[in-house]
C-alpha cells in the first residue's frame, strides 16, 4: 500500500482527458447553433452554385470550346464551402473559445492544471476537441458532395479533398487562435474579440494592403485568408502548408505558456518571445519554399501537358528579370499566368524584381518600365507580354529547342451540367437540421449509472 | 480536538511566502508547518489571505517569495500537484456535465477504484444526483461534489477553502465527520475556515491569519498558553491575538 506521504506518480490515461475536452465541447449550445446556421449558409450558396453553374451550361452543352470553360472545383465546390468559410471566420471562434474559457470564468480551471498531465497535454486534448468539432462542422458542408453527384455532377477526387483539406486546416488554425485568446483573456468576451481581431483583421489586410510594395504588401501575406486561396486554386503548396503549421504550433504554443495561472507573467513573456522566435523562423523559412502541386482537373494552374514536359527537362537556371512594381496588375498578371507556372515546372526559376520596393509612381517613366527580361543558357531576350503563348516560345528559343507539339486527348473537356438544386434545399433546411438536432438531443442524454456506485444510499 | 500525544512528523513546511497585489501585501513572510495525518485549520476573517495562501501553496499561483519544503526537501512548483491537492472555493466546473460523470473523470484519471468511488459517494450522499447537471444541483449539493472529487484524488495533503460553506448545521456537522475520517485514514488536511465555531470543531491545530500575516499558530492549548488565557475560546484567541 502506499504511504500516505509520497508523491502521486501516477501515469493519467490520455484517453480521459480527451473524452472530457470532447464531452465539454459537445455539450455547450455553441458547437450545434454554429452547425444549425451553417446549413442554410452552405445549403443557399449550393443551391445559387448550381443554378448559375446550368445557366453558364446551357449554351456550353452543345459546344465544348464553352464547356471546356465550366469546371465544377471553380463554379460549384469553392463557392459552396464559401459559406464554410464564413462560419469559421465568424461562428467558429466562439466554439473553440469555450473549450478554455468556460473553466476560466467557472474556476475549473485551477482544478485542471492540478490534474496529471502537462500543460501542453491539457493544450493538445484541447485542440483535438476543437479540431473534430471543426470536422463536423466540415463534414455537413461536404454532404453537398454527394448531393452534387446524384444529381450528375461529376467530381474531381484530387481537387475535391484538396479544396476540403484547405478549409480544415483554416478553421483548426482559427482554432488555435481562438485558444491562445482564451489563455490570455479573462473572460470568453474578450477571448473573441481578440480572435476576431485576427479574423476580421486579415479582411482589412485583404482590402487595404494586397497589392501594396514593400513591408505593406508582405504584412498583407499574413492575412488568413490567404490560407485558402491556393487550396480554391487546385494548389497544395508545400511553403503554406508550412507556414500554417509554423503559425498552428505557435499560437497552440503560446495557450500552454499561458495556461497555468500559477507562472510568474514576466516569465510567460520570456517564454513567449521563444514561442514567437521560432514560429517566425519557420514561417519566413516557408515563404522560400516554391515546392506546389497542382491538382486542379483542368491544369489552370499549369502550361498545356506538352510544354509541362518541355519545361521540365530545362535544368539550367531561367532567370526572370521584371521591371514591373509590385502592384502593377500587369507584373500580377505575369506571376499568375507565367512566372508561378514557371516555378511549379522548371526545376531551377529565379525572379528577381527590378524595381523591389518601388511603387508604380515615378518607375512608369523608366523607359524599361515594363520589360521582362528572361535569361537561360548564356543567352537572354526580353518581351512586355504577360501571356505564355509567348514567353514559352522565347524561352524554348534561348535553350535552343523547338516548341512542342500539342499532345492530343490532353485538353480538359469541362463537365457542363444543367441541374434543379432544390433538392438540396431541403436537405440543408429539413433534413440535415434534423440530424443536427437529433445528434445534440444524444450528446445531452444523462449517463448510465453503474448499480454499485447508489447501492448504498445516497446520503451522508 | 484530538492532538496526539507524541507530535507527528512534519510534512510540509511553508517559509517565507510573499504575495503583493501591486502596492497591497496580500502575504507577508508566511512560516508555518503542516504535520503528517493532522487537520490544519488557517483562520482569518474574510480578507485575512487565507485563499491567496492556499493558491500560493497549490503551486496555482506565483509568490513573490518563500518555498515549500516537503518532509525537509524543497519542492518547486510543477511537482506540487505530486504531492497536494487543492480545492478552490467558490467554483462550479463543468457545469454543463453530469455528477457522474465528473466523479467518473476523476476516478479514471487517478486510477480509483470503484470501490472508492462508491464509498466516496456515499459518504457525501451524492447518489441521488448523480444523473443531474452541476448547474442544477442546489449550492450544497455542488459543495458536496467538490469534495467528493477532492477526496478521489489520491493526494497525501488535501487543502480545501471553506468547505463548509454552504452547507446548514447538519450537513456540517456530517461533512466534518466524512474529513475526520479521511484524516483519520492518514491524509493530511488543510482547511481555509472564516466561521471560527466550524474550525474550533473540525481541527487539531490552527494558523491564524489577519492582514496576510501569522498572528498564532499551535494547537488549542497552545494558543491558549500564547494569550495566556487557559478558558479561551478560539474566537477569544483569535481576538487577543490579531
Amino acid at each position: 500500500m502506499r504511504s500516505p506521504d509520497t508523491a502521486v506518480a501516477h501515469r493519467a490515461p490520455i484517453q480521459q482527458l480527451l473524452a472530457k475536452e470532447l464531452r465539454e465541447i459537445a455539450s455547450g449550445r455553441a458547437l450545434w447553433i454554429m452547425l444549425l446556421i451553417l446549413c442554410p449558409l452552405v445549403g443557399y450558396s449550393f443551391f445559387q452554385a448550381v443554378s448559375l453553374y446550368g445557366e453558364a451550361s446551357g449554351a456550353a452543352v452543345d459546344s465544348p470550346v464553352l464547356g471546356s470553360g465550366l469546371s465544377p472545383l471553380d463554379g460549384v465546390l469553392v463557392p459552396t464551402f464559401g459559406g464554410l468559410y464564413l462560419a469559421a471566420t465568424l461562428l467558429f471562434p466562439f466554439v473553440a473559445i469555450r473549450t478554455l474559457g468556460g473553466e476560466k470564468e467557472s474556476g475549473a480551471l485551477a482544478l485542471l492544471v492540478q490534474l496529471p498531465y502537462r500543460v501542453p497535454t491539457l493544450i493538445a486534448a484541447k485542440m483535438a476537441a476543437i479540431s473534430a468539432a471543426w470536422v463536423a462542422a466540415v463534414i455537413c458542408a461536404a454532404s453537398a458532395l454527394p448531393i452534387w453527384l446524384a444529381l450528375g455532377g461529376h467530381l474531381y477526387l484530387p481537387e475535391t479533398l484538396n479544396l476540403v483539406f484547405g478549409h480544415v486546416l483554416y478553421g483548426v488554425l482559427i482554432g488555435a487562435i481562438a485558444l491562445f485568446s482564451a489563455s490570455i483573456s479573462e473572460s470568453a468576451a474578450t477571448a473573441a474579440i481578440i480572435t476576431l481581431a485576427f479574423t476580421i483583421g486579415s479582411w482589412v489586410l485583404d482590402f487595404a494592403l494586397a497589392g501594396q510594395p514593400g513591408a505593406l504588401g508582405w504584412i498583407s501575406q499574413l492575412s488568413l485568408t490567404q490560407t485558402l486561396r491556393p487550396f480554391e486554386q487546385g494548389l497544395l503548396p508545400a511553403g503554406l502548408l508550412l507556414g500554417i503549421l509554423a503559425a498552428f504550433s505557435g499560437f497552440a504554443a503560446l495557450a500552454a505558456v499561458w495556461l497555468h495561472p500559477g507562472v510568474l507573467v514576466g516569465t510567460k513573456c520570456i517564454r513567449s518571445l521563444a514561442c514567437l522566435a521560432i514560429a517566425a523562423a519557420v514561417i519566413g523559412l516557408s515563404t522560400q519554399v516554391r515546392l506546389s502541386v497542382d491538382l486542379a482537373e483542368d491544369g489552370h494552374n499549369s502550361f498545356p501537358a506538352a510544354d509541362q514536359r518541355a519545361l521540365a527537362e530545362l535544368h539550367e537556371p531561367l532567370i526572370v528579370t521584371v521591371h514591373l512594381a509590385a502592384e502593377d496588375p500587369r507584373y500580377v498578371d505575369l506571376r499568375r499566368n507565367v512566372l508561378a507556372k514557371l516555378e511549379r515546372t522548371m526545376p531551377n526559376v529565379s525572379i528577381r524584381l527590378a524595381t523591389s520596393g518601388q511603387s508604380m509612381v515615378g518607375s512608369t517613366s523608366e523607359e524599361a518600365y515594363g520589360e521582362v527580361e528572361y535569361s537561360y543558357g548564356g543567352h537572354s531576350d526580353k518581351s512586355r507580354s504577360t501571356s505564355h503563348r509567348e514567353i514559352l516560345p522565347l524561352i524554348y528559343a534561348l535553350a535552343g529547342r523547338a516548341i512542342p507539339e500539342p499532345i492530343a486527348g490532353a485538353d480538359y473537356p469541362g463537365y457542363p451540367l444543367v441541374a434543379n438544386g432544390s433538392p438540396a434545399l431541403a436537405w440543408f433546411f429539413g433534413g440535415l437540421p434534423l440530424v443536427i438536432g437529433l445528434a445534440w438531443w444524444w450528446s445531452r442524454r444523462p449517463p448510465q449509472i453503474a448499480a454499485h456506485l447508489i447501492k448504498n444510499g445516497g446520503h451522508a | 480536538m484530538t492532538a496526539s500525544s507524541a507530535p507527528a512528523p512534519v510534512l510540509m513546511q511553508v517559509e517565507g511566502l510573499g504575495k503583493r497585489y501591486g502596492d497591497e501585501r496580500a502575504l507577508s513572510d508566511i512560516s508555518f508547518a503542516v504535520h503528517a495525518g493532522e487537520v490544519l485549520g488557517l483562520i482569518g476573517p474574510n480578507g485575512a489571505g487565507k485563499t491567496t495562501l492556499m493558491e500560493a501553496i497549490a503551486g496555482v499561483l506565483a509568490p513573490d517569495a518563500g518555498h515549500i519544503l516537503w518532509r525537509g526537501t524543497p519542492l518547486p512548483l510543477p511537482r506540487r500537484r505530486e504531492f497536494l491537492f487543492y480545492l478552490p472555493d467558490g467554483v462550479r466546473p463543468w457545469e454543463e456535465q453530469y455528477v457522474a460523470r465528473v466523479t467518473e473523470f476523476f476516478a479514471a484519471v487517478y486510477g480509483r477504484p470503484d470501490s472508492v468511488v462508491a464509498e466516496t459517494i456515499r459518504s457525501l450522499g451524492l447518489a441521488s444526483v448523480l444523473r443531474k447537471r452541476i448547474a442544477d444541483l442546489s449550492k450544497g449539493y455542488g459543495r458536496r461534489l467538490l469534495l467528493a472529487l477532492a477526496l478521489l484524488t489520491p493526494h497525501p495533503l488535501v487543502m480545501m477553502d471553506e468547505p463548509f460553506d454552504g452547507f446548514d448545521l447538519r450537513q456540517t456537522r456530517d461533512i466534518m465527520g466524512v474529513l475526520r475520517e479521511v484524516a483519520a485514514s492518514g491524509r493530511t488536511l488543510v482547511l481555509a475556515i472564516h466561521q471560527l465555531g466550524d474550525a474550533a470543531r473540525v481541527c487539531d491545530r490552527f494558523v491564524l491569519l489577519a492582514n496576510g500575516r501569522v498572528r498564532g499558530a499551535g494547537t488549542m492549548a497552545e494558543l491558549r498558553t500564547q494569550t495566556g488565557n487557559q478558558a479561551a475560546g478560539l474566537e477569544d484567541i483569535f481576538l487577543a491575538l490579531t
